[in-house]
């Protein structure tokens, strides 16, 4: 049975609960996988390191809460400070570029500037939906389509195309990184190499 | 004996040298000795006055062969025609190739007077190696049909583009390029003498021709009168008529065109690809380069263009994205040059062609390079009512959606940069801001604009190879000045045509190095910097 222990962290108000929830419900009602989310309520949560953890199953979740991540996904430097050395060996780390520093980390991980590439669409608050399009092409929690799906119902009622363009922005972002990877390790990072 | 009927339906034309092979020639004829019957023979005054489009022309034509016959090197009795006629045969050989036509129908020679016999062995010989080829698959083509009543096609021309809302401002004038570079020439004045029953005026069909097209008054026009297209329309009409189309070049690059509208012609269009591009019969997105790989071989003695480099730096930068294209090996020329000297017909058979093949390939989407081939395919096809089942794309287009899903960036370019807008895309095609988007993500030392620049560049001094005169190369030098001011070191264009005109006027003997600048496609320039992050 496959599991996957994912944590979403934050600030207060950047939508972190909202991006463990629309990840939580694509992989159940989108991929038919069985899933849980435990948000945090306290002060954090108000403009602390909040969180989300969602828990992604093949077969029933008895523990609701993470003990050990898969997938951490940081846009704050509190979350990410406080989440990652959780983080299980093999496991994936990804963070928002501009607003978190890996400093001391030695282990690989994956930045997305998703706050600035929401600014340049237009609105700042969409970097959650960018981060979630991230997290689906790198990790591939739940599938493309599922997640989509879900983004659409998950936003407010006239947003949805911006929204969409917001989550294929950061999956977009997230192939590109793949892909350059790829080249870059069989020798081949530029047109004419 | 239906090879031999073949053989005798050759038609083959000799071009022949006034002076030392005609006398040999001559001497056949008073001997009464049986020269081929497929052989006509033009008297040329010497081999080096036969230019590329004088070679080329019977092919169009539907010759099945040509034969060059002048003087020995070291015998012509202008000094360098030998010389002159080497390069033009070598040049003409390697355009039959690409067009798959089989350089083995062009054959130059050198005869002495002395030598009669050699003349008619050759004669056999090549008549015998033209047959072994088989008949030229290209059809003669059809000249336009003359309207019924040129005055009222004239009249529906003026009220398609509703030229009676030009005002008489003046603005177009003003902004005028060839205005500007000092031609007595005025867009105002030829619309309303158009409007006035005047076409038959000898100044209005002058500067019907001169008309650079590059739609500068468009721009500027508070009546948004298309001038550009209703010259366009009118010169059809011209063209019908009297068949002028006042070419430069010798009518070369119209030939070639006409030549591309026989359907049973296989050309070579892409047979000196590199080995390390990758393509794909199979795959979705097709690449449409144009005719570079042709003006390559046209110039190459004179101007010595890389415009065959977009293509490829085109198809690498595909590569880069994983996108492996298909690519036509019949490629034909889009039409655009036909369609702007007036010649509507031939360019609709080339569109027909065009759309066929690339339908029958299976891809659902083009990629286009060259801004007039972008042009035509996206606006004058669907214009001129034919449906399309793919998607066009510039590579400007392609590169920015690419490039915008991140994890590319540009090495360090150590050149001052400036960028030369064509015609076609800033102007007809609203896109000033595709190439600049993709110049801003580039890392050169600067990026500096010319004087004019986007929607107000100044035209590179020709379009459709039609009406190049001393005002389009007053134009390309005043462009190449604004260049140069901007202290950059490296012009970069968008445009194949805009390296060939600007390459021109930089090696006018008259200017010295004064406006010398590099000059590299703007694909060339991505190319060489663009890497993996």
């Amino acid at each position: 049975m496959q599991k996957l222990e994912v944590i979403i962290t934050g600030f207060g108000g950047q939508g972190i609960v909202l991006a463990g929830r629309i990840l939580g419900q694509a992989a159940s009602l989108g991929d038919h996988k069985e899933s849980t989310l435990i948000q945090s309520y306290g002060p954090e949560s108000r403009g602390g390191a909040c969180s989300a953890q969602v828990i992604i199953s093949d077969g029933t979740i008895n523990y609701p809460y993470v003990r050990q991540p898969d997938i951490l996904a940081a846009m704050s430097q509190a979350g990410f400070d406080k989440f990652v050395d959780q983080v299980r060996p093999e496991g994936f780390i990804l963070i928002d570029q501009d607003l978190v520093k890996p400093k001391g980390l030695d282990r690989d991980y994956f930045a997305v500037p998703s706050t600035r590439m929401a600014e340049e669409l237009g609105r700042k608050m969409m970097a959650n939906i960018i981060m979630i399009g991230f997290i689906t092409a790198v990790t591939q929690a739940s599938t493309l389509e599922a997640t989509r799906e879900t983004v659409t119902k998950s936003v407010p009622k006239g947003t949805e195309e911006m929204n969409i363009k917001a989550f294929s922005k950061g999956y977009d972002y997230g192939l590109s990184l793949l892909k350059a990877r790829d080249k870059k390790a069989s020798g081949q990072s530029g047109a004419l190499a | 004996m239906g090879n031999d009927q073949a053989k005798k339906d050759l038609k083959i034309i000799l071009f022949l040298c006034s002076w030392g092979p005609h006398a040999a020639f001559q001497q056949l004829q008073d001997k009464d000795c049986r020269i081929p019957a497929q052989v006509k023979m033009v008297r040329i005054p010497c081999s080096g006055r036969v230019s590329k489009a004088l070679l080329f022309k019977p092919f169009e034509m539907g010759a099945d062969g040509v034969a060059l016959i002048g003087c020995g090197s070291g015998a012509c009795r202008y000094g360098v025609g030998s010389i002159t006629a080497e390069r033009n045969t070598a040049d003409t050989r390697r355009i039959l190739d690409l067009l798959g036509l089989s350089r083995k129908r062009l054959r130059l020679a050198a005869f002495s007077p002395e030598d009669p016999q050699g003349l008619l062995d050759f004669l056999n010989d090549f008549v015998e190696e033209v047959a072994a080829i088989g008949k030229s698959p290209v059809q003669r083509p059809s000249k336009p049909e003359q309207p019924a009543d040129s005055k009222a096609v004239i009249k529906e021309i003026i009220q398609k583009h509703d030229v009676y809302a030009c005002q008489d401002c003046g603005k177009c004038s003003s902004a005028c390029s060839l205005t500007l570079a000092g031609k007595q020439y005025s867009p105002r004045a030829m619309a309303n003498a158009i409007i006035g029953g005047k076409l038959d005026d000898p100044q209005v069909q002058k500067d019907v021709w001169a008309c650079l097209t590059c739609g500068i008054c468009y721009d500027r026009c508070p009546s948004a009168v298309n001038f550009p297209e209703f010259i366009r329309d009118v010169r059809a009409v011209l063209k019908s008529s009297n068949g002028n189309g006042n070419e430069a070049h010798g009518g070369f690059f119209g030939s070639l065109a006409r030549t591309m509208t026989s359907p049973e012609l296989k050309g070579r269009h892409w047979h000196w690809l590199p080995e390390d591009i990758k393509t794909d019969a199979q795959s979705k997105v097709l690449f449409f380069g144009g005719c570079a790989p042709y003006f390559d071989v046209f110039f190459k003695n004179h101007l010595a263009p890389a415009t065959l480099d977009s293509l490829k730096d085109s198809l690498r930068l595909l590569n880069f994205f994983d996108v492996h294209p298909i690519l036509l090996d019949d490629e034909r020329c889009c039409g655009h040059d036909l369609l702007w000297t007036g010649d509507r017909e031939n360019f609709l058979k080339l569109a027909k062609l065009n759309i066929e093949a690339i339908a029958e390939s299976g891809a659902e989407e083009v990629i286009v390079s060259c801004p007039e081939g972008y042009r035509t395919f996206v606006k004058d096809y669907p214009e001129a009512g034919l449906e399309m089942p793919f998607k066009v794309t510039h590579i400007h287009e392609f590169l920015e959606r690419e490039i915008s899903k991140g994890s590319v960036g540009f090495k360090p370019l150590d050149k001052k940069i400036t960028f030369q807008d064509s015609c076609r895309l800033s102007r007809h095609m609203e896109m000033t801001d595709s190439a600049r988007k993709l110049i801003n993500r580039l890392a050169p030392e600067s990026f500096t604009e010319m004087q004019d620049s986007g929607a107000g560049a100044i035209c590179c001094g020709n379009c459709g190879w039609s009406g190049c005169d001393s005002f389009s190369k007053a134009l390309q030098v005043k462009r190449l000045r604004q260049a140069k001011e901007t202290q950059g070191d490296l012009l970069v264009t968008s445009c194949p045509k805009c390296q060939v005109h600007l390459r021109c006027a930089m090696q006018d003997p008259f200017f010295g190095k004064d406006l010398e600048i590099e000059m590299m496609d703007l694909t060339s320039v991505m190319a060489k910097t663009i890497c993996w992050e």
